[in-house]
Protein backbone atom coordinates (compact mmCIF):
# COMPACT_ATOMS: atom_id res chain seq x y z
CA UNK A 1 0.00 0.00 0.00
CA UNK A 2 1.53 3.26 -1.03
CA UNK A 3 1.83 6.10 1.45
CA UNK A 4 -0.35 8.38 -0.67
CA UNK A 5 -3.20 5.90 -0.64
CA UNK A 6 -2.88 5.53 3.12
CA UNK A 7 -3.07 9.31 3.53
CA UNK A 8 -6.08 9.46 1.22
CA UNK A 9 -7.84 6.80 3.28
CA UNK A 10 -7.06 8.61 6.53
CA UNK A 11 -8.33 11.89 5.08
CA UNK A 12 -11.54 10.13 4.14
CA UNK A 13 -12.15 8.30 7.42
CA UNK A 14 -10.78 10.38 10.31
CA UNK A 15 -13.01 13.44 9.69
CA UNK A 16 -15.98 11.08 9.41
CA UNK A 17 -15.32 9.75 12.92
CA UNK A 18 -14.62 13.21 14.34
CA UNK A 19 -17.73 14.75 12.79
CA UNK A 20 -20.03 12.05 14.09
CA UNK A 21 -18.43 12.06 17.56
CA UNK A 22 -18.99 15.83 17.73
CA UNK A 23 -22.54 15.41 16.51
CA UNK A 24 -23.02 12.81 19.26
CA UNK A 25 -22.06 15.35 21.91
CA UNK A 26 -24.42 17.89 20.40
CA UNK A 27 -27.23 15.34 20.12
CA UNK A 28 -27.06 14.41 23.82
CA UNK A 29 -27.54 18.10 24.62
CA UNK A 30 -30.33 18.40 22.05
CA UNK A 31 -32.09 15.33 23.38
CA UNK A 32 -31.95 16.46 27.00
CA UNK A 33 -33.13 19.92 26.03
CA UNK A 34 -36.00 18.63 23.87
CA UNK A 35 -37.14 16.08 26.45
CA UNK A 36 -37.05 18.81 29.08
CA UNK A 37 -39.20 21.09 26.97
CA UNK A 38 -41.69 18.26 26.35
CA UNK A 39 -41.89 17.76 30.13
CA UNK A 40 -42.15 21.53 30.74
CA UNK A 41 -38.67 21.83 32.25
CA UNK A 42 -35.73 23.93 31.09
CA UNK A 43 -33.09 21.19 30.86
CA UNK A 44 -29.33 21.76 30.99
CA UNK A 45 -28.72 25.52 31.10
CA UNK A 46 -25.85 26.21 33.51
CA UNK A 47 -22.67 24.87 31.91
CA UNK A 48 -21.29 27.33 29.40
CA UNK A 49 -17.88 28.97 29.15
CA UNK A 50 -15.85 28.16 32.28
CA UNK A 51 -15.14 30.94 34.83
CA UNK A 52 -17.77 33.21 33.32
CA UNK A 53 -21.49 33.45 33.80
CA UNK A 54 -22.20 32.95 30.10
CA UNK A 55 -24.57 29.98 29.86
CA UNK A 56 -24.89 29.45 26.09
CA UNK A 57 -28.11 27.48 26.76
CA UNK A 58 -26.09 24.79 28.51
CA UNK A 59 -24.08 23.86 25.41
CA UNK A 60 -21.07 23.08 27.62
CA UNK A 61 -22.96 20.21 29.23
CA UNK A 62 -21.66 17.44 26.91
CA UNK A 63 -18.04 18.50 27.54
CA UNK A 64 -18.62 18.50 31.31
CA UNK A 65 -20.27 15.07 31.07
CA UNK A 66 -17.39 13.73 29.01
CA UNK A 67 -14.78 14.93 31.54
CA UNK A 68 -16.84 13.44 34.35
CA UNK A 69 -17.08 10.08 32.55
CA UNK A 70 -13.32 9.87 31.95
CA UNK A 71 -12.45 10.52 35.60
CA UNK A 72 -15.10 8.26 37.07
CA UNK A 73 -13.97 5.06 38.76
CA UNK A 74 -14.19 1.98 36.57
CA UNK A 75 -15.83 -0.78 38.61
CA UNK A 76 -15.81 -4.41 37.49
CA UNK A 77 -17.98 -6.79 39.55
CA UNK A 78 -16.10 -9.54 41.37
CA UNK A 79 -17.79 -12.41 39.56
CA UNK A 80 -17.58 -10.77 36.15
CA UNK A 81 -15.71 -12.12 33.16
CA UNK A 82 -13.06 -9.39 33.07
CA UNK A 83 -12.01 -9.85 29.45
CA UNK A 84 -15.54 -9.84 28.01
CA UNK A 85 -16.55 -7.03 30.35
CA UNK A 86 -13.81 -4.95 28.74
CA UNK A 87 -14.42 -6.11 25.16
CA UNK A 88 -18.20 -5.57 25.09
CA UNK A 89 -18.26 -1.74 24.98
CA UNK A 90 -15.49 -1.76 22.35
CA UNK A 91 -17.40 -4.28 20.25
CA UNK A 92 -20.50 -2.12 20.61
CA UNK A 93 -18.74 0.92 19.18
CA UNK A 94 -16.72 -0.60 16.32
CA UNK A 95 -19.59 -1.83 14.08
CA UNK A 96 -21.47 1.44 14.55
CA UNK A 97 -18.39 3.44 13.50
CA UNK A 98 -17.56 1.03 10.68
CA UNK A 99 -20.90 1.28 8.90
CA UNK A 100 -20.59 5.07 8.64
CA UNK A 101 -18.20 4.54 5.73
CA UNK A 102 -20.97 2.90 3.69
CA UNK A 103 -23.07 6.07 3.72
CA UNK A 104 -22.86 8.08 0.47
CA UNK A 105 -21.47 11.21 2.12
CA UNK A 106 -19.56 13.15 -0.54
CA UNK A 107 -17.09 15.15 1.52
CA UNK A 108 -15.29 17.69 -0.68
CA UNK A 109 -11.86 16.84 0.79
CA UNK A 110 -12.02 13.16 -0.18
CA UNK A 111 -9.72 12.21 -3.07
CA UNK A 112 -12.34 10.39 -5.10
CA UNK A 113 -10.02 8.79 -7.63
CA UNK A 114 -8.18 6.66 -5.09
CA UNK A 115 -10.78 6.08 -2.39
CA UNK A 116 -13.88 5.58 -4.53
CA UNK A 117 -12.28 2.45 -5.93
CA UNK A 118 -12.62 0.89 -2.49
CA UNK A 119 -16.35 1.53 -2.32
CA UNK A 120 -18.15 -1.74 -2.13
CA UNK A 121 -20.71 -2.86 -4.62
CA UNK A 122 -22.86 -4.42 -1.93
CA UNK A 123 -22.73 -1.57 0.57
CA UNK A 124 -26.33 -2.03 1.70
CA UNK A 125 -25.93 -5.72 2.51
CA UNK A 126 -22.63 -4.99 4.28
CA UNK A 127 -24.39 -2.34 6.31
CA UNK A 128 -26.94 -4.84 7.60
CA UNK A 129 -24.33 -7.53 8.18
CA UNK A 130 -22.10 -5.29 10.28
CA UNK A 131 -24.94 -3.62 12.22
CA UNK A 132 -25.99 -7.13 13.26
CA UNK A 133 -22.74 -7.45 15.24
CA UNK A 134 -24.14 -4.98 17.75
CA UNK A 135 -26.42 -7.74 19.04
CA UNK A 136 -23.40 -9.77 20.08
CA UNK A 137 -21.86 -6.83 21.95
CA UNK A 138 -25.06 -6.35 23.91
CA UNK A 139 -25.24 -10.04 24.76
CA UNK A 140 -21.56 -10.04 25.72
CA UNK A 141 -22.11 -7.12 28.10
CA UNK A 142 -25.13 -8.79 29.68
CA UNK A 143 -23.40 -12.12 30.10
CA UNK A 144 -20.02 -10.84 31.27
CA UNK A 145 -21.48 -8.69 34.04
CA UNK A 146 -22.76 -11.75 35.91
CA UNK A 147 -25.80 -9.87 37.07
CA UNK A 148 -29.29 -11.23 36.51
CA UNK A 149 -30.65 -7.87 35.40
CA UNK A 150 -27.80 -7.48 32.95
CA UNK A 151 -28.42 -10.95 31.54
CA UNK A 152 -32.17 -10.32 31.28
CA UNK A 153 -31.47 -7.08 29.46
CA UNK A 154 -29.01 -8.82 27.16
CA UNK A 155 -31.47 -11.60 26.31
CA UNK A 156 -34.24 -9.10 25.70
CA UNK A 157 -31.96 -7.11 23.43
CA UNK A 158 -30.92 -10.15 21.41
CA UNK A 159 -34.52 -11.34 20.93
CA UNK A 160 -35.64 -7.85 19.95
CA UNK A 161 -32.80 -7.09 17.57
CA UNK A 162 -33.03 -10.45 15.82
CA UNK A 163 -36.80 -10.04 15.34
CA UNK A 164 -36.72 -6.48 14.03
CA UNK A 165 -33.79 -7.05 11.71
CA UNK A 166 -36.07 -9.01 9.36
CA UNK A 167 -38.64 -6.25 8.62
CA UNK A 168 -35.73 -3.79 8.50
CA UNK A 169 -33.98 -5.72 5.74
CA UNK A 170 -37.20 -6.58 3.89
CA UNK A 171 -38.22 -2.93 3.73
CA UNK A 172 -34.81 -2.03 2.34
CA UNK A 173 -35.24 -4.75 -0.31
CA UNK A 174 -37.95 -2.62 -1.92
CA UNK A 175 -35.52 0.18 -2.71
CA UNK A 176 -32.92 -2.31 -3.92
CA UNK A 177 -35.59 -3.77 -6.23
CA UNK A 178 -36.55 -0.39 -7.67
CA UNK A 179 -32.96 0.74 -8.26
CA UNK A 180 -31.55 -2.65 -9.17
CA UNK A 181 -28.35 -2.06 -7.21
CA UNK A 182 -26.93 -2.64 -3.74
CA UNK A 183 -24.52 0.25 -4.10
CA UNK A 184 -25.38 3.12 -1.73
CA UNK A 185 -24.11 5.74 -4.17
CA UNK A 186 -26.21 4.53 -7.08
CA UNK A 187 -29.27 4.31 -4.81
CA UNK A 188 -28.73 7.93 -3.78
CA UNK A 189 -28.10 9.00 -7.38
CA UNK A 190 -31.29 7.31 -8.55
CA UNK A 191 -33.26 9.71 -6.34
CA UNK A 192 -31.67 12.92 -7.66
CA UNK A 193 -34.07 15.83 -7.95
CA UNK A 194 -37.28 15.07 -6.10
CA UNK A 195 -37.63 11.39 -7.07
CA UNK A 196 -37.30 10.30 -3.47
CA UNK A 197 -38.57 6.82 -2.74
CA UNK A 198 -40.57 8.08 0.21
CA UNK A 199 -42.83 9.77 -2.38
CA UNK A 200 -43.80 6.45 -3.99
CA UNK A 201 -46.61 4.40 -2.41
CA UNK A 202 -44.49 1.35 -1.57
CA UNK A 203 -41.51 3.47 -0.65
CA UNK A 204 -43.62 5.34 1.87
CA UNK A 205 -44.89 2.14 3.49
CA UNK A 206 -41.36 0.72 3.48
CA UNK A 207 -40.02 3.91 5.05
CA UNK A 208 -42.50 3.66 7.93
CA UNK A 209 -41.64 -0.02 8.48
CA UNK A 210 -37.93 0.77 8.22
CA UNK A 211 -38.13 3.62 10.70
CA UNK A 212 -40.08 1.59 13.27
CA UNK A 213 -37.65 -1.31 12.94
CA UNK A 214 -34.71 1.08 13.16
CA UNK A 215 -36.06 2.38 16.46
CA UNK A 216 -36.21 -1.18 17.78
CA UNK A 217 -32.80 -2.03 16.33
CA UNK A 218 -31.12 0.88 18.15
CA UNK A 219 -33.06 0.18 21.40
CA UNK A 220 -34.77 3.54 21.24
CA UNK A 221 -37.98 4.32 23.05
CA UNK A 222 -40.74 2.98 22.74
CA UNK A 223 -38.65 -0.19 22.14
CA UNK A 224 -36.16 0.41 24.96
CA UNK A 225 -37.01 -2.80 26.81
CA UNK A 226 -33.37 -3.98 27.04
CA UNK A 227 -32.60 -0.99 29.24
CA UNK A 228 -36.02 -0.50 30.82
CA UNK A 229 -35.10 1.32 34.01
CA UNK A 230 -38.42 0.64 35.75
CA UNK A 231 -38.09 -3.12 35.24
CA UNK A 232 -34.46 -4.23 35.06
CA UNK A 233 -32.44 -1.28 36.45
CA UNK A 234 -30.46 -0.38 33.34
CA UNK A 235 -30.48 -3.67 31.46
CA UNK A 236 -27.27 -4.87 29.91
CA UNK A 237 -25.13 -1.96 31.07
CA UNK A 238 -26.21 -2.07 34.72
CA UNK A 239 -22.69 -3.02 35.81
CA UNK A 240 -20.87 -0.50 33.63
CA UNK A 241 -19.50 2.77 34.89
CA UNK A 242 -17.08 5.44 33.85
CA UNK A 243 -15.64 5.38 30.38
CA UNK A 244 -17.01 1.96 29.43
CA UNK A 245 -20.49 3.31 30.02
CA UNK A 246 -19.62 6.33 27.90
CA UNK A 247 -18.51 4.00 25.09
CA UNK A 248 -21.88 2.22 25.17
CA UNK A 249 -23.60 5.57 25.09
CA UNK A 250 -21.45 6.73 22.17
CA UNK A 251 -22.02 3.46 20.30
CA UNK A 252 -25.76 3.74 20.71
CA UNK A 253 -25.90 7.26 19.33
CA UNK A 254 -23.50 6.52 16.46
CA UNK A 255 -25.73 3.56 15.58
CA UNK A 256 -28.68 5.96 15.57
CA UNK A 257 -26.83 8.25 13.15
CA UNK A 258 -25.81 5.33 10.97
CA UNK A 259 -29.27 3.84 10.65
CA UNK A 260 -30.82 7.28 10.10
CA UNK A 261 -28.18 7.81 7.44
CA UNK A 262 -29.21 4.58 5.75
CA UNK A 263 -32.87 5.64 5.92
CA UNK A 264 -31.89 8.95 4.30
CA UNK A 265 -29.93 7.09 1.61
CA UNK A 266 -32.67 4.60 0.86
CA UNK A 267 -35.80 6.72 1.10
CA UNK A 268 -35.06 10.42 1.53
CA UNK A 269 -32.89 11.02 -1.52
CA UNK A 270 -29.42 10.92 0.10
CA UNK A 271 -27.76 14.28 -0.35
CA UNK A 272 -30.36 15.56 -2.82
CA UNK A 273 -31.79 18.97 -2.10
CA UNK A 274 -32.11 22.51 -3.45
CA UNK A 275 -28.86 24.09 -4.59
CA UNK A 276 -26.81 20.89 -4.81
CA UNK A 277 -26.30 21.25 -8.55
CA UNK A 278 -24.45 24.56 -8.20
CA UNK A 279 -22.72 23.91 -4.86
CA UNK A 280 -21.72 20.23 -4.56
CA UNK A 281 -20.67 20.48 -0.89
CA UNK A 282 -24.28 21.29 0.00
CA UNK A 283 -25.15 17.61 -0.44
CA UNK A 284 -23.27 16.75 2.79
CA UNK A 285 -25.18 19.50 4.59
CA UNK A 286 -28.51 18.23 3.28
CA UNK A 287 -27.58 14.68 4.26
CA UNK A 288 -26.82 15.73 7.83
CA UNK A 289 -29.94 17.92 7.98
CA UNK A 290 -32.07 14.94 6.98
CA UNK A 291 -30.33 12.73 9.56
CA UNK A 292 -31.09 15.32 12.22
CA UNK A 293 -34.71 15.52 11.12
CA UNK A 294 -35.01 11.77 11.75
CA UNK A 295 -33.16 12.09 15.09
CA UNK A 296 -35.59 14.84 16.09
CA UNK A 297 -38.51 12.49 15.41
CA UNK A 298 -36.78 9.82 17.53
CA UNK A 299 -36.40 12.28 20.42
CA UNK A 300 -40.00 13.39 20.01
CA UNK A 301 -41.23 9.79 20.14
CA UNK A 302 -39.11 9.14 23.23
CA UNK A 303 -40.75 12.07 24.96
CA UNK A 304 -44.29 11.03 24.11
CA UNK A 305 -44.73 7.25 23.77
CA UNK A 306 -44.93 4.70 26.60
CA UNK A 307 -42.79 1.55 26.45
CA UNK A 308 -44.14 -1.64 24.86
CA UNK A 309 -44.67 -4.88 26.74
CA UNK A 310 -42.47 -7.85 25.75
CA UNK A 311 -45.31 -9.86 24.16
CA UNK A 312 -46.56 -6.78 22.29
CA UNK A 313 -43.03 -6.15 21.05
CA UNK A 314 -42.62 -9.66 19.63
CA UNK A 315 -46.15 -9.83 18.24
CA UNK A 316 -45.70 -6.49 16.50
CA UNK A 317 -42.54 -7.63 14.73
CA UNK A 318 -43.64 -11.12 13.68
CA UNK A 319 -47.38 -10.78 13.17
CA UNK A 320 -47.61 -7.25 11.84
CA UNK A 321 -44.42 -5.81 10.37
CA UNK A 322 -43.15 -9.01 8.76
CA UNK A 323 -46.33 -9.89 6.76
CA UNK A 324 -46.80 -6.26 5.83
CA UNK A 325 -43.28 -5.92 4.47
CA UNK A 326 -43.56 -9.17 2.49
CA UNK A 327 -46.83 -7.94 0.96
CA UNK A 328 -45.19 -4.61 0.23
CA UNK A 329 -42.53 -6.37 -1.84
CA UNK A 330 -45.25 -7.89 -4.07
CA UNK A 331 -46.98 -4.52 -4.46
CA UNK A 332 -43.67 -2.92 -5.38
CA UNK A 333 -43.28 -5.34 -8.25
CA UNK A 334 -46.77 -4.45 -9.48
CA UNK A 335 -46.30 -0.70 -9.06
CA UNK A 336 -42.88 -0.71 -10.69
CA UNK A 337 -44.16 -2.44 -13.82
CA UNK A 338 -47.20 -0.16 -13.95
CA UNK A 339 -45.08 2.97 -13.73
CA UNK A 340 -42.81 1.87 -16.56
CA UNK A 341 -45.71 2.85 -18.85
CA UNK A 342 -45.17 6.56 -18.02
CA UNK A 343 -48.84 7.49 -18.02
CA UNK A 344 -50.25 9.90 -15.43
CA UNK A 345 -53.62 8.18 -15.03
CA UNK A 346 -51.96 4.82 -14.60
CA UNK A 347 -49.60 6.29 -12.01
CA UNK A 348 -52.51 7.74 -10.04
CA UNK A 349 -54.42 4.46 -10.25
CA UNK A 350 -51.31 2.57 -9.09
CA UNK A 351 -50.99 4.90 -6.14
CA UNK A 352 -54.63 4.37 -5.15
CA UNK A 353 -54.53 0.58 -5.57
CA UNK A 354 -51.23 0.28 -3.68
CA UNK A 355 -52.43 2.45 -0.84
CA UNK A 356 -55.76 0.60 -0.66
CA UNK A 357 -54.02 -2.81 -0.48
CA UNK A 358 -51.55 -1.56 2.10
CA UNK A 359 -54.25 0.07 4.20
CA UNK A 360 -56.39 -3.07 3.99
CA UNK A 361 -53.45 -5.26 4.95
CA UNK A 362 -52.46 -3.02 7.85
CA UNK A 363 -55.95 -2.76 9.30
CA UNK A 364 -56.64 -6.45 8.65
CA UNK A 365 -53.47 -7.53 10.41
CA UNK A 366 -54.31 -5.16 13.22
CA UNK A 367 -57.78 -6.72 13.65
CA UNK A 368 -56.37 -10.22 13.43
CA UNK A 369 -53.85 -9.55 16.15
CA UNK A 370 -56.32 -7.80 18.39
CA UNK A 371 -58.90 -10.62 18.39
CA UNK A 372 -56.23 -13.16 19.23
CA UNK A 373 -54.81 -11.09 22.05
CA UNK A 374 -55.75 -12.64 25.35
CA UNK A 375 -55.45 -10.70 28.60
CA UNK A 376 -52.00 -11.13 30.00
CA UNK A 377 -51.48 -14.01 32.39
CA UNK A 378 -49.32 -13.18 35.36
CA UNK A 379 -47.23 -16.11 36.52
CA UNK A 380 -45.44 -14.60 39.47
CA UNK A 381 -47.84 -11.86 40.54
CA UNK A 382 -51.49 -11.40 41.28
CA UNK B 1 2.61 -8.18 -1.51
CA UNK B 2 -0.09 -6.48 0.53
CA UNK B 3 -2.46 -9.28 -0.29
CA UNK B 4 0.03 -11.85 0.97
CA UNK B 5 0.45 -10.02 4.31
CA UNK B 6 -3.31 -9.66 4.65
CA UNK B 7 -3.76 -13.32 3.81
CA UNK B 8 -1.35 -14.44 6.54
CA UNK B 9 -2.87 -12.14 9.17
CA UNK B 10 -6.42 -13.25 8.35
CA UNK B 11 -5.43 -16.92 8.24
CA UNK B 12 -3.69 -16.62 11.60
CA UNK B 13 -6.79 -15.00 13.08
CA UNK B 14 -9.03 -17.72 11.63
CA UNK B 15 -6.84 -20.62 12.75
CA UNK B 16 -6.34 -19.18 16.24
CA UNK B 17 -10.07 -18.59 16.55
CA UNK B 18 -10.82 -22.15 15.50
CA UNK B 19 -8.24 -23.57 17.93
CA UNK B 20 -9.57 -21.54 20.85
CA UNK B 21 -13.14 -22.52 19.93
CA UNK B 22 -12.22 -26.18 20.14
CA UNK B 23 -10.04 -25.97 23.25
CA UNK B 24 -12.06 -23.62 25.47
CA UNK B 25 -14.09 -25.27 28.22
CA UNK B 26 -16.24 -22.20 28.74
CA UNK B 27 -18.99 -22.53 26.15
CA UNK B 28 -19.65 -18.81 25.72
CA UNK B 29 -15.96 -18.14 25.19
CA UNK B 30 -15.93 -20.98 22.69
CA UNK B 31 -18.82 -19.46 20.74
CA UNK B 32 -17.16 -16.06 20.57
CA UNK B 33 -13.89 -17.67 19.44
CA UNK B 34 -15.86 -19.45 16.72
CA UNK B 35 -17.24 -16.06 15.66
CA UNK B 36 -13.67 -14.74 15.42
CA UNK B 37 -12.94 -17.65 13.11
CA UNK B 38 -15.98 -16.74 10.95
CA UNK B 39 -14.81 -13.12 10.85
CA UNK B 40 -11.36 -14.20 9.66
CA UNK B 41 -12.97 -16.36 6.98
CA UNK B 42 -15.11 -13.44 5.85
CA UNK B 43 -11.95 -11.35 5.54
CA UNK B 44 -10.40 -14.06 3.36
CA UNK B 45 -13.46 -14.00 1.09
CA UNK B 46 -13.12 -10.23 0.85
CA UNK B 47 -9.49 -10.72 -0.15
CA UNK B 48 -10.71 -12.96 -2.99
CA UNK B 49 -12.99 -10.07 -4.12
CA UNK B 50 -16.03 -12.20 -3.29
CA UNK B 51 -17.61 -9.38 -1.34
CA UNK B 52 -21.14 -10.75 -1.46
CA UNK B 53 -20.05 -14.03 0.07
CA UNK B 54 -18.05 -12.09 2.68
CA UNK B 55 -21.15 -10.08 3.59
CA UNK B 56 -23.31 -13.19 3.73
CA UNK B 57 -20.67 -14.89 5.87
CA UNK B 58 -20.96 -12.06 8.39
CA UNK B 59 -24.75 -11.84 8.09
CA UNK B 60 -25.53 -15.54 8.35
CA UNK B 61 -22.70 -17.05 10.34
CA UNK B 62 -21.76 -14.30 12.77
CA UNK B 63 -25.19 -12.68 12.93
CA UNK B 64 -27.59 -15.61 12.82
CA UNK B 65 -25.65 -18.77 13.71
CA UNK B 66 -23.75 -17.05 16.52
CA UNK B 67 -26.92 -15.72 18.09
CA UNK B 68 -28.56 -19.11 17.63
CA UNK B 69 -25.71 -20.83 19.46
CA UNK B 70 -25.87 -18.31 22.29
CA UNK B 71 -29.62 -18.82 22.57
CA UNK B 72 -29.18 -22.57 22.61
CA UNK B 73 -26.66 -22.29 25.46
CA UNK B 74 -28.91 -19.91 27.39
CA UNK B 75 -31.97 -22.16 27.00
CA UNK B 76 -30.17 -25.40 27.87
CA UNK B 77 -30.53 -26.48 31.46
CA UNK B 78 -27.57 -27.55 33.53
CA UNK B 79 -24.87 -25.96 31.44
CA UNK B 80 -22.21 -24.77 33.82
CA UNK B 81 -19.94 -22.02 32.56
CA UNK B 82 -16.65 -23.35 33.88
CA UNK B 83 -16.55 -26.89 35.13
CA UNK B 84 -13.29 -28.48 36.07
CA UNK B 85 -13.84 -31.70 34.18
CA UNK B 86 -11.48 -32.48 31.37
CA UNK B 87 -12.81 -32.45 27.88
CA UNK B 88 -12.92 -35.92 26.45
CA UNK B 89 -11.26 -36.04 23.07
CA UNK B 90 -11.00 -39.74 22.27
CA UNK B 91 -11.42 -39.34 18.54
CA UNK B 92 -8.41 -37.10 17.99
CA UNK B 93 -6.51 -39.69 15.96
CA UNK B 94 -9.29 -40.20 13.46
CA UNK B 95 -9.86 -36.47 13.42
CA UNK B 96 -6.28 -35.90 12.30
CA UNK B 97 -6.60 -38.66 9.68
CA UNK B 98 -9.79 -37.14 8.28
CA UNK B 99 -8.27 -33.66 8.20
CA UNK B 100 -5.16 -34.94 6.41
CA UNK B 101 -7.32 -36.81 3.89
CA UNK B 102 -9.38 -33.69 3.12
CA UNK B 103 -6.21 -31.61 2.78
CA UNK B 104 -4.60 -34.16 0.45
CA UNK B 105 -7.72 -34.24 -1.70
CA UNK B 106 -7.86 -30.44 -1.89
CA UNK B 107 -4.20 -30.22 -2.89
CA UNK B 108 -4.75 -32.85 -5.55
CA UNK B 109 -7.77 -31.00 -6.93
CA UNK B 110 -5.98 -27.65 -6.95
CA UNK B 111 -5.99 -26.24 -10.51
CA UNK B 112 -2.62 -25.50 -12.14
CA UNK B 113 -1.48 -21.83 -12.25
CA UNK B 114 -2.41 -21.57 -15.95
CA UNK B 115 -6.05 -22.26 -15.08
CA UNK B 116 -6.07 -19.34 -12.65
CA UNK B 117 -5.58 -16.98 -15.59
CA UNK B 118 -8.69 -18.31 -17.29
CA UNK B 119 -10.71 -18.16 -14.09
CA UNK B 120 -10.40 -14.38 -13.90
CA UNK B 121 -13.09 -14.24 -16.57
CA UNK B 122 -15.66 -14.92 -13.85
CA UNK B 123 -17.36 -11.74 -12.73
CA UNK B 124 -17.76 -11.95 -8.94
CA UNK B 125 -20.21 -9.03 -8.70
CA UNK B 126 -23.54 -9.23 -6.93
CA UNK B 127 -25.37 -8.41 -10.16
CA UNK B 128 -23.93 -11.43 -11.95
CA UNK B 129 -24.76 -13.65 -8.99
CA UNK B 130 -28.35 -12.41 -8.95
CA UNK B 131 -28.75 -13.07 -12.67
CA UNK B 132 -27.30 -16.57 -12.26
CA UNK B 133 -29.64 -17.30 -9.37
CA UNK B 134 -32.67 -16.07 -11.25
CA UNK B 135 -31.90 -17.64 -14.62
CA UNK B 136 -30.15 -21.03 -14.68
CA UNK B 137 -30.39 -21.87 -10.98
CA UNK B 138 -33.92 -20.72 -10.20
CA UNK B 139 -35.21 -24.26 -9.64
CA UNK B 140 -32.38 -25.00 -7.19
CA UNK B 141 -33.20 -21.81 -5.36
CA UNK B 142 -36.89 -22.70 -5.11
CA UNK B 143 -36.13 -26.22 -3.92
CA UNK B 144 -33.85 -24.80 -1.24
CA UNK B 145 -36.53 -22.33 -0.19
CA UNK B 146 -39.07 -25.17 0.02
CA UNK B 147 -36.65 -27.23 2.09
CA UNK B 148 -36.08 -24.37 4.52
CA UNK B 149 -39.82 -23.74 4.81
CA UNK B 150 -40.38 -27.41 5.55
CA UNK B 151 -37.67 -27.28 8.21
CA UNK B 152 -39.30 -24.20 9.73
CA UNK B 153 -42.75 -25.79 9.84
CA UNK B 154 -41.23 -28.96 11.23
CA UNK B 155 -39.50 -26.99 13.99
CA UNK B 156 -42.78 -25.26 14.91
CA UNK B 157 -44.63 -28.59 14.94
CA UNK B 158 -41.95 -30.24 17.04
CA UNK B 159 -41.96 -27.38 19.51
CA UNK B 160 -45.77 -27.39 19.78
CA UNK B 161 -46.23 -31.13 20.17
CA UNK B 162 -43.97 -31.03 23.22
CA UNK B 163 -45.98 -28.32 24.85
CA UNK B 164 -49.52 -29.52 24.01
CA UNK B 165 -49.83 -32.47 26.46
CA UNK B 166 -48.42 -30.33 29.24
CA UNK B 167 -51.19 -27.79 28.85
CA UNK B 168 -53.80 -30.53 28.99
CA UNK B 169 -52.23 -32.06 32.07
CA UNK B 170 -51.80 -28.90 34.04
CA UNK B 171 -55.42 -28.35 35.26
CA UNK B 172 -55.65 -31.79 36.86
Amino acid sequence: MSLELLIDILIATVPLMLIFATLFAFTTWLERKALARIQNRIGPNKVGIPCTRIGLFGLGQPAADGIKMIFKEDIVPRGADRLFHLLAPILALIPAMLVLCFLPLDFPWVNEDSVKAYLLDGAVIFFFAITGLNTLAVFMAGWASRNKYSLLGGMRAVAQMVSYEIPLVLSAVIVVMMVGSLNANSIADAQAGWNWFVFTPCGFAAFVIFFISALAETNRSPFDLPEAESEIIAGYFTEYSGFKFALFFLGEYIAMFAISGLAVTLFLGGGAGPGVASLPWLSVVWFLVKIFALIAVMIWLRGTLPRLRVDQLMGFAWKFLLPLSVLNIFITGFAWHAQQLENTTITVITWLISLAILYGAASGLNQLNRSNMRPREYKYAE
Amino acid sequence: MNEVIAFWILSAVAVLGALVAVRKRNLIHGVFALLVFFAGLSGLFLLLLAEFIAAVQVLVYIGAVGVLLLFAIMLTERVAGDDGRRMTSRGWFWGVVAAAAVLAMLIQQLPPPEAAQEMQEINPSVEELGKKLMNPYVVTLEVLALLLTAALIGAVTAAQSVRMPKEEDSPE
